[in-house]
């Protein structure tokens, strides 16, 4: 009994690891150093989107405008970053800066006009697909610095730097959700929204603070990708949302609210990574390759709400 | 109301008389319009033909109205829905699908309004075509990488969007020449859905279970096959692997001036902008036009790479 309680627990874990172990044996290239660097490399730009996308959704919120930030912030960035104009830093800086300011832009209409996440953010997702294009009148951005194509090509001892990125965002985001005042009301406020409010949590404010969170790592996602393909694409990012979100459904938040871990989304986003890559190994075709993603949704989702009613 | 639509009635009725008078000597003083809907804006290769027809209209003295289907068929065809409504002298349609936007030729073609498809076909003809034949340039490609490796090697292929029109030609072209070259080995393919992140990602993993068994790369477009560069060029692969790709975009002809991709072929964005407006004025005023204007593509390689970038 004990064994099978952990087991429920730790669900998506135990998957993950039978997965990985079932690849290991059918390919041989699967369990290598070169192979998980590349996995998780991969799959950097989704862990930051989806780190984001959790808190909104412990919230009880939702952000489907990711994806078109990271083609407004990766445009922004790639326009600065041409050689010999200005220092690295500013592109990083305004790609960050114009993320955040999207995801301030969120959260101000979703707690002043009181229209569900849902729409806000699809509304946000249609500008900001717009808005990339006229910025890059319909055309990637290309020619970018070395100095800035680094922050995605480049490795410091071996260790490609968006693993790093993705390191350290991901114990920043795990100590706010854990640690911190905000972490706390977050979840009060995805449990019950009223109850947080009769309890003096200004709910707006922190509101605000998730969806300003979630458009900064989108900035820092866009300035990722920009850099790690050496262009601004304005196309980039779509269906990105979707794909962050599975990771973070997957990994145990739910959708309505008020449970989540920052560790379950990580493994939410290895899993979808090391499925991605495995059947690119075994030269699966795409289109198994969505219906295998589709039914792990599911199966996570299942799995999920199970195990919910048995704690309860 | 009806007093509205008998008025309405009056000054079409009234217009359309007037032009015609004057159309056959002096189409100066009523200027052309045509309505132009195209598969997607945000596809740079699509952008540059709206730009050749905007300087070709702006030279004809023609009007142009155009609109983005967004890659929906259906919008397309609403679109063209209101071309006819507005009484445009000729449609130009850069169909989002061979089957699905065929209505659109129908209806114009019901509505005496000629129309135009560039770049892409429909199952239905239309008035007249302009445009380059896919399965040719994915020829041209593979041809490339046979006689590059001798006609013996491993080779993988990137698609496009699965069921496109254009990746079912570059698809079916690059079959034809695979199997003139009995050695030539198709290894693995999957769609890179016309991104340089996804094709990225795909090479990675790719290197990963063929390693240095790959001889060549032939990705349907050049967003695709600089993906595929970047991510040879990251393993250190490049110098024995041959990237090959489409369409001549500005990004993929920095790569073949560098000498890191090793070719594109052209498509002429130009001459297909500006042979869809020429073709379209030709048929308003009744001039003899051909009715499938091709122009040819043209293999781009370190060698001839000056006639190409400015």
């Amino acid at each position: 009994m004990y064994l099978i309680n952990r087991l429920r627990k730790y669900g998506i874990f135990v998957v993950f690891i039978i997965i990985s172990l079932i690849l290991s044996f059918i390919s041989p290239q699967f369990l290598t150093v070169s192979n998980w660097t590349i996995i998780i490399t991969q799959a950097s730009i989704n862990a930051l989107l989806a780190f984001g996308v959790t808190f909104v959704i412990i919230t009880g919120g939702i952000d489907l405008s990711l994806g078109s930030m990271v083609a407004v912030t990766g445009v922004t960035a790639a326009m600065l970053a041409h050689p010999d104009t200005f220092p690295v830093a500013l592109p990083i800086f305004a790609g960050l800066l114009t993320g955040l300011l999207m995801g301030i832009f969120n959260g101000f209409i979703i707690t002043k006009s009181k229209i569900a996440p849902f729409i806000v953010t699809l509304g946000t997702m249609t500008i900001g697909r717009g808005l990339a294009l006229i910025l890059s009148k319909g055309r990637p951005v290309s020619n970018l610095s070395d100095s800035f194509n680094f922050i995605g090509g480049g490795d410091v001892f071996g260790i490609p730097f968006p693993i790093i990125v993705l390191i350290i965002v991901f114990i920043i985001c795990s100590l706010i959700l854990k640690k911190t005042l905000l972490g706390r009301y977050i979840y009060a406020i995805g449990g019950n929204e009223q109850a947080s409010r009769a309890s003096g949590i200004n709910v707006n404010q922190v509101k605000m603070a998730v969806y300003s969170i979630s458009g900064l790592l989108a900035g820092l996602a866009g300035v990722l990708l920009t850099s790690r393909i050496t262009t601004g694409q304005p196309n980039a990012g779509a269906g990105f949302e979707l794909d962050a979100i599975a990771a973070a459904v997957i990994g145990g938040t739910s959708t309505s609210g008020g449970t989540g871990t920052m560790t379950g989304t990580l493994v939410g986003v290895l899993l979808i990574g090391v499925i991605n890559n495995g059947l690119d190994l075994l030269n699966v075709t795409s289109y198994y390759q969505q219906v295998v993603m589709g039914i792990i949704i599911i199966g996570a989702v299942v799995l999920d709400s199970w195990n919910q009613k048995s704690n309860s | 109301m009806k007093h509205l639509y008998s008025t309405l009635i009056i000054t079409v009725f009234f217009f359309a008389s007037c032009s015609q008078s004057k159309k056959a000597e002096n189409s100066g003083d009523k200027k052309i319009k045509v309505g132009v809907t195209f598969l997607s804006m945000q596809n740079e290769f699509i952008v540059n033909i709206s730009d050749e027809m905007s300087k070709k209209a702006e030279e004809l003295g023609v009007e142009l109205i155009s609109v983005d289907a967004e890659h929906q068929p259906l919008k397309q065809i609403e679109q063209v829905e209101s071309f006819i409504a507005q009484k445009v002298d000729a449609i130009i349609m850069n169909p989002c699908e061979v089957e699905a936007s065929s209505p659109a030729v129908t209806k114009a073609l019901a509505a005496k309004i000629p129309i135009i498809n560039v770049n892409s076909a429909t199952t239905t003809q239309p008035t007249a075509f302009v445009g380059s034949n896919d399965a040719e340039s994915a020829r041209i490609a593979m041809k490339f990488i046979a006689d590059k490796l001798g006609g013996k090697g491993n080779v993988v292929m990137i698609h496009g969007f699965m069921g496109q029109a254009a990746q079912i030609q570059r698809e079916q072209g690059a079959k034809e020449i695979l199997k003139q070259y009995p050695d030539l080995k198709l290894i693995a393919h999957q769609t890179g859905e016309w991104d340089r992140a996804k094709s990225m990602d795909l090479m990675q993993n790719w290197i990963q279970s063929y390693g240095t068994k790959i001889n060549a790369v032939f990705a349907q477009n050049d967003e695709m096959g600089l993906g595929a560069l970047k991510a040879l060029q990251d393993a250190g692969l490049k110098d024995k692997v041959i990237v090959v790709s489409i369409d001549a975009i500005t990004d993929a002809l920095q790569a073949v001036k560098k000498g890191s991709l090793d070719a594109t072929v052209f498509q002429n964005a130009k001459q297909q902008g500006a042979g869809a407006i020429e073709t379209a004025v030709k048929i308003v005023k009744g001039q003899p036009y051909e009715k499938e204007l091709m122009i040819p593509f043209q293999l781009v390689t370190k060698e001839n790479i000056g006639q190409f970038i400015k």
